[in-house]
């Protein structure tokens, strides 16, 4: 395990150069460029000259890469202009905070989207099956904007229950409470359509599963259906759910735009969105990196955890 | 052309899939006919008239933020969304299958590479793709249906790799490749149509969440220019008005969500009518207990007054998609406290049902067992409540299966399994049971138990899986024992030794015994009596020796005969001669 | 199946159990504190670096200049200066500063602080230099020299004479910082900033708020709120959401359609006209707009009244001609400008022979000012339609649409949205109208639009010195460019702001700026 774990850390390298070069010409080619950005409607061919040589955007597209890549391999991801700060500061504090959100959703989407396709494989073609399929037809079919808005404009607006926008308090707040009060709305916006993806993969899996001569067996030898369901059935669909729940980390944590706009939560994908409209190379480059290799291990989590559960892959 | 009237059938057969196309054929209907409806202009301004509420004179649907007429532009708009996602979903499933088959069929670096840049391009956050690819080629409709292309690529190239690598090497492939094709035809006229079922489910549910995206896009203002209307931008539009003026949004957003939903429950009814699995008709999945419907409970039997197991007049039968085969036909059985009886016949004569039967182990859907009376000493199995059922299996009555393989459960340990049949019917603490579960092993004679124990099922040889499966059928100490060739997928040898193990276990623990097999010379080596079934009914029955010397039925005639060496069986019978049940 | 019901069911009591019993003791805002929403999270808190609007909110109330806009006008008045004087040649200025004025830091403000501020804005050998770059530095490229006279006596010496000097020294690039703390936090202080105003830097939490508190120790009226909380909320509906949600105090830049949310009640809607113009480039070098008749028959197409009063619901007002009457003393008021008259547009068209013309529009898809680019761009071009111009609209994101239009219109476009918020009359017309600020010049004067005259009269008022002369310059240029119609004149905005009713003493400035010294709550 520790090979293979090796191995896939070691073809992540890679992608991620790949990536970044994909980022920086990307970058290169989208017209307008940081200083466009900063002057604004004051960007004469003269100021633009001045701050792209402040910027040390006059040298060489190779050059600014290169120089870029070796600062990268000494752990220096540059300075965001737009920002004013080191992109790595801010990659990593806007990164924990979609890791928060993401992670909350996650682990709702999947409770949720787990409960609901295992009730809807249990009783196929009932009512409980019916009300989920389409629940989840729903959730799958919303914009998330819309939702998130409805949300906040009945439990926060019209009953006051829950805050509207914002990971803490700006008075008396911080701490965990506080956050997970903050969490409620943009974490369930977030987790509908996983929820719905993961409940519909369960409910196949589960089918699949319940079909199958082991589950037969468990029944023969008296297990309750209790145990059939859960220690059985479960744990075999388990085995094809987990490496979706690991894509579906991906889609959360790259699609959570609209959700941290909504919510004006500090996430990384509200970063570079704004990072890529304000022509912040240094910073698109820095949370492209952190989001895909995000992306990547959570993948390669999903697979060590499929690897644990099901002996039979191992080796 | 039959095949896709099949296709047809089994997708409207589908409640869901019909509903999905019946809405999505209206919409399409409207849409289409939009030049020749009776429509407002949806591009003509009337700012005085912004924001009317639905319902209002003149526009149905209310007027947008410009006093645009809604039903206009909603109409207008579709057209234009749904023609833009069936064209992304279309590209994309050229590209992307294109990838895909070319890595899997070709292999090597050329896979390595090009399913490196497939990672890669799943790496990068798709939205910011798309906005990056928007922002490099300008905005515009089509630009943004490139993004959504690009950014789907990967999803086809996945799933069709997949099947592609899986047919590189078999047999056609390689006889089209001997036979001097060159690869280009080999890809497009023997892999390419293995691959199209899965390229077809992949178009038919993603389309609706390529619609979705499209929408996405132009949301962000990065696809239809203005005026034109399509339902992301008019979903844009209406999300700055969405606390004033809801509907401006509700409307557009409501015909997204239709036109999603329609698309996935249409992908959903292509998938189960296209997946192989649910053709040969098993529609849903198996219940707790096997479904009763007796139309009458025959009264007033009390049984053989000795046997431990009576069965009168079994029927079983299977549902299918145009009505109901009777599998086993009124069967009557008999078994007595030790004693072995063998149920023989050939594939489909309803042996295997037969024994699943007795403890309503027949999956259900589609299996009802539609008459009779299975008596387990005093109980009614057929009438038993599910706790009662539940106590019985693993406890008075325990099953061995055919394929220990696929019967053990792949992902847990053995000895856990064993652990499990022990606690479903016994308060055992873990150690307690632990040491039943050496007894176990040692009585089906495994060796290192402790180490098998700890092992998985993949990891065991097929005799060793047949003796847990049966130690676990001991567990706890049943009176009758139901096992389904045992050991039809063992080879000889260990066959042999699987026989003595049950024979020798019989004889110990007084146990009854139904033996199913196709195997006249197995029957003849451990049973009592023999019954010998064929389409699904008991053709002749009576003990084993009589039967086997004496058959009186031609199918048990053909049935002898067809043992392999006619001699090797008169062989079993004078090396091994039964002994009568003490 | 059991289980699984009833699983579920003490989940959902669970939560309805634990969630009310986890909610945090309502946070309620104090009162000595006040919460602002803002439209963006701030790009930096140094005067020098910063560009926008949305940070000069912030900026004015950490920081003051040597001269600052009098309170409701775009007029001149001390600040950090006392007084000053100014040469017959208009080239010296020479500024006594106030006394006993120290930083937030503790370090006296003093001429050798003023000296250190320009110097490190004009000078690219300045030792701080690094801490920029300063993208509007050139607002001062007039100055020559900055000397320091002695402590309290600042001498400024321009290259020529150069009118909007004082205006400019009022805008937030002309803030002053503390030079012990830029020397000190280098880079880091565009997170750490240290002014003389009456609030001082509390903390910067990345996207989530901006803390400021009273500085106990201003020398002049000290700040009435304790606390001020700047909360980016980027998104317009939430921002209202949280409005409504009692989350902040006061919400500026209210999305017209939104404003209907707020009126009566418990909140306050403020309003007040800015120095801004939205309008139309139109190319006079390249197609059909050529022709100064079809030009002004755009001019006449277009419903102004309705996009100001519809479109954006009253947050604007109708322009007549190219300067705000924000710039009161340079504003002429007679002109008629271009009222709605599709008639007379079409009898234009005929005249030019230009009727069914073919024109491609350039539209912004957001900006800095620009309001709501799509929408009027959508509104004009119906507008158009109606007398019979055909137009195209081709969208941008803003960085790319910039990009597009400064390099100029060229073959590619015939119009072009651009929104404009100055500090002085000059600023506009001569960075955008002059021959000299063609394209290929460096200029922004993307529609080509060139008239020896209003350059002569430009750079005229530019180093006259006297404001009544300036205005009439400024007036006799409105007439000349209002009939040349280089432009289509659209609007002004007028800047929006709402409060809670407990609010008091708020104000929207002219500059658009948000002074908070005054404001209190009860």
């Amino acid at each position: 395990m520790p090979a293979y774990v090796l191995g896939r850390l070691l073809a992540l390298l890679p992608v991620l150069f790949g990536l970044s070069l994909i980022v920086f010409l990307i970058m290169a080619l989208i017209p307008g460029d940081p200083a466009q950005a900063i002057l604004g409607s004051y960007a004469t061919p003269e100021n633009v000259a001045r701050i792209n040589r402040d910027l040390g955007l006059d040298r060489s597209l190779p050059v600014q890469y290169l120089t870029w890549l070796g600062n990268v391999v000494t752990g220096d991801l540059g300075r965001s202009y737009s920002l004013n700060r080191p992109v790595l500061d801010e990659v990593l504090e806007r990164f924990s905070a979609t890791l928060i959100l993401a992670g909350a959703a996650l682990v709702l989407a999947s409770v949720l989207g787990l409960l609901a396709g295992i009730v809807s494989a249990v009783y196929q073609y009932g009512l409980a099956d019916k009300l989920v399929t389409f629940a989840v037809l729903i959730g799958i079919s919303l914009p998330s904007f819309w939702l998130g808005l409805l949300l906040i404009l009945l439990f926060a607006v019209r009953w006051r229950l829950l805050p509207v926008s914002g990971m803490y308090a700006i008075y008396g707040g911080g701490g965990l409470v506080d956050l997970l009060w903050h969490l409620i709305l943009p974490a369930t916006t977030l987790a509908v359509v996983a929820a719905g993806v993961i409940a519909r993969l369960t409910r196949s899996a589960m089918l699949e599963v319940l079909r199958q001569d082991f589950v037969r067996t468990a029944r023969a030898k008296g297990v309750s259906e209790r145990g059939v369901v859960f220690r059985h059935a479960l744990k075999a669909a388990m085995v094809t759910v987990i490496p979706v729940i690991g894509i579906q980390a991906g889609f959360v944590l790259g699609g959570a735009v609209y959700i941290e706009t909504v919510f004006q939560w500090p996430g990384i994908g509200r970063m570079l969105v704004d990072a890529i409209g304000t022509r912040d190379i240094l910073l698109v480059q820095g949370g492209v990196l952190v989001v895909a290799a995000s992306y990547v291990l959570f993948n390669l989590l999903a697979d060590v955890v499929q690897r644990l559960l099901d002996p039979r892959i191992a080796a | 052309m039959k095949a896709a009237r099949g296709f047809f059938a089994r997708l409207l057969r589908n409640r869901m899939a019909a509903a999905g196309l019946l809405v999505l054929a209206l919409i399409l209907a409207v849409v289409l006919a939009a030049p020749i409806l009776p429509l407002a202009d949806p591009d003509a301004t009337d700012p005085a008239r912004r924001l009317l509420p639905p319902f209002s004179e003149g526009a149905w649907l209310g007027t947008d933020a410009l006093g645009r007429d809604l039903l206009a532009r909603l109409v207008w708009g579709s057209r234009l969304s749904l023609a833009v996602g069936v064209a992304a979903s279309l590209l994309a499933a050229v590209l992307g299958s294109t990838v895909g088959l070319l890595a899997g069929y070709l292999g090597g670096w050329t896979d390595t590479l090009l399913m490196r840049g497939i990672d890669t391009l799943m790496a990068f956050p798709y939205l910011l793709l798309a906005l990056a690819i928007v922002a490099v080629l300008g905005p515009g409709l089509l630009n943004a249906l490139y993004a959504v292309v690009v950014v789907n690529i990967p999803f086809f190239a996945r799933n069709v790799r997949g099947v592609a690598a899986g047919l590189r090497h078999r047999e056609f492939v390689d006889a089209a490749r001997l036979s001097g094709m060159g690869s280009a035809r080999i890809l497009l006229q023997e892999v390419l149509p293995n691959v199209m079922p899965v390229i077809v489910i992949t178009v038919s549910t993603t389309i609706g969440w390529m619609i979705l995206e499209t929408a996405g896009l132009s949301f962000l203002g990065l696809g239809s220019q203005p005026p034109q209307a399509d339902l992301g931008s008019m979903l844009g539009e209406g999300r700055k008005v969405l606390i004033n003026a809801p509907h401006v949004a509700a409307v557009p957003g409501l015909l997204v969500f239709l036109i999603v939903m329609s698309m996935n429950l249409i992908g959903d009814g292509v998938r189960d009518a296209i997946d192989p699995r649910l053709r040969t008709g098993l529609p849903g999945k198996p219940g707790t207990a096997t479904r009763v419907e007796r139309p009458d409970v025959p009264a007033g039997h009390d049984g053989d007054a000795g046997a431990l197991l009576d069965v009168r007049n079994l029927k079983v039968a299977f549902d299918t998609g145009s009505g109901r085969n009777l599998a086993v036909q009124g069967v009557d059985l008999a078994v007595a406290p030790g004693e072995c009886l063998g149920i023989i016949g050939e594939s489909g004569s309803g042996k295997s049902v037969t024994a699943l039967a007795l403890a309503r182990l027949v999956p259900s859907p589609p299996g009802v067992i539609t008459g009779g009376v299975v008596r387990f000493e005093k109980d009614d199995l057929l009438a038993a409540p599910p706790g009662l059922l539940r106590r019985l299996r693993g406890g008075r009555i325990a099953y061995v299966f055919q394929d220990p393989l696929t019967t053990l459960h792949p992902l847990m340990r053995v000895g856990d399994q064993v652990i499990e049949a022990i606690q479903a019917h016994q308060r055992q603490a873990a150690g307690a049971a632990r040491a039943r579960v050496h007894e176990l092993f040692a009585a089906v004679r495994l060796p290192e138990p402790d180490r098998i124990m700890q092992a998985y099922p993949h990891e065991l040889s097929g005799g060793q899986r047949q003796r847990v499966s049966i130690a676990m059928a001991l567990a706890n100490d049943p009176d009758l024992i139901i096992a389904d060739e045992p050991t039809t997928a063992l080879d000889v040898t260990v066959q042999a030794g699987i026989l003595d193990l049950l024979a020798e276990l019989r004889r110990q623990r007084r146990l009854a015994l139904v033996f199913i097999s196709h195997d006249f010379g197995v029957i003849a080596r451990i049973c009592d009596r023999v019954a010998v079934m064929h389409g699904g009914e008991i053709v002749e029955t009576g003990p084993v020796l009589d039967v086997l010397h004496r058959p009186r039925h031609s199918y048990t005639r053909r049935l002898i005969a067809a043992v392999p060496v006619l001699g090797r069986a008169k062989e079993i019978l004078r090396t091994d001669p039964l002994e009568a049940p003490a | 199946m059991t289980v699984i019901r009833s699983a579920l069911a003490s989940l959902f009591l669970a939560g309805l159990l634990v969630l009310p019993a986890l909610r945090p003791a309502d946070a309620q805002i104090p009162a000595d504190v006040l919460v602002v929403g803002q439209i963006a999270e701030p790009a930096s808190m140094d005067p020098a670096v910063s560009t926008a609007t949305n940070d000069f909110r912030i900026l004015v109330n950490l920081y003051e200049g040597l001269v600052r806009y009098k309170p409701g006008t775009l007029e001149v008045e001390p600040a950090l200066a006392e007084s000053w004087t100014i040469s017959e040649d208009g080239r010296v200025y020479e500024f006594k500063l106030r006394q006993a004025v120290t930083f937030h830091d503790g370090t006296p403000f003093d001429a050798e602080a003023v000296k250190f501020n320009f110097e490190r804005m004009l000078d690219e050998n300045h030792p701080a230099a690094g801490t920029g770059p300063f993208p509007l530095a050139f607002f001062f490229s007039a100055i020559e020299k900055v000397e320091v006279v002695d402590p309290q006596t600042v001498r400024f010496t321009l290259t020529e004479a150069f009118a909007p000097f004082l205006s400019n020294l009022a805008y937030p690039t002309g803030l002053i910082v503390s030079p012990s703390a830029v020397t000190e936090q280098g880079q880091d202080y565009a997170r750490n900033p240290v002014g003389t105003g009456p609030f001082r830097f509390v903390e910067w939490v990345g996207s989530q708020q901006v803390t400021i508190e009273r500085n106990p120790d201003y020398w002049g009226e000290p700040a009435k709120l304790q606390t001020v909380v700047f909360r980016p909320i980027a998104d317009a509906n939430t921002r209202a959401a949280e409005m409504l949600a009692g989350g902040i105090d006061v919400m500026v830049e209210v999305p017209p359609d939104a404003l209907g949310q707020f009126s009566g009640g418990d909140f306050q809607v403020h309003e007040q006209a800015g120095p801004h113009l939205w309008f139309l480039i139109l190319n006079t070098r390249e197609g059909p707009l050529q022709d100064k008749r079809v030009r002004q028959a755009v001019n006449y197409a277009i419903d102004k009244q309705v996009i100001a009063d519809n479109i954006l619901q009253g947050t604007a007002v109708p322009a007549k001609g190219p300067i705000a009457p924000a710039f009161e003393w340079a504003y002429d008021d007679t002109i008629e400008g271009y009222p709605h008259d599709p008639d007379k547009a079409k009898a234009l068209l005929a005249e030019a022979g230009a009727e069914g013309a073919r024109l491609t529009f350039y539209v912004a898809e957001s900006g800095s000012g620009m309001l709501d680019p799509v929408a009027i761009g959508t509104a004009i071009q119906a507008d158009l339609a109606k007398v019979g111009l055909e137009v195209e609209i081709q969208t941008y994101e803003w960085n790319t649409y910039l990009a597009n239009v400064n390099a100029g219109l060229g073959d590619k476009a015939d119009m072009a949205e651009m929104a404009w918020m100055t500090n002085d009359p000059d600023t506009l017309p001569y960075l955008t109208l002059r021959t000299d600020a063609l394209p290929e010049n460096g200029g922004f004067n993307s529609g080509y639009y060139s008239n020896p005259e209003l350059d002569r009269i430009l750079d005229e008022a530019r180093r006259e010195s006297e404001q009544d002369k300036r205005g009439e310059l400024y007036r006799q240029a409105q007439r000349i460019i209002v009939e040349d119609a280089p432009w289509a004149f659209i609007a002004h905005w007028q800047q929006n702001a709402v409060t809670t009713g407990t609010v008091q003493g708020f104000a929207l400035q002219p500059s658009f700026f948000l002074l908070l010294d005054d404001v209190s709550k009860q």
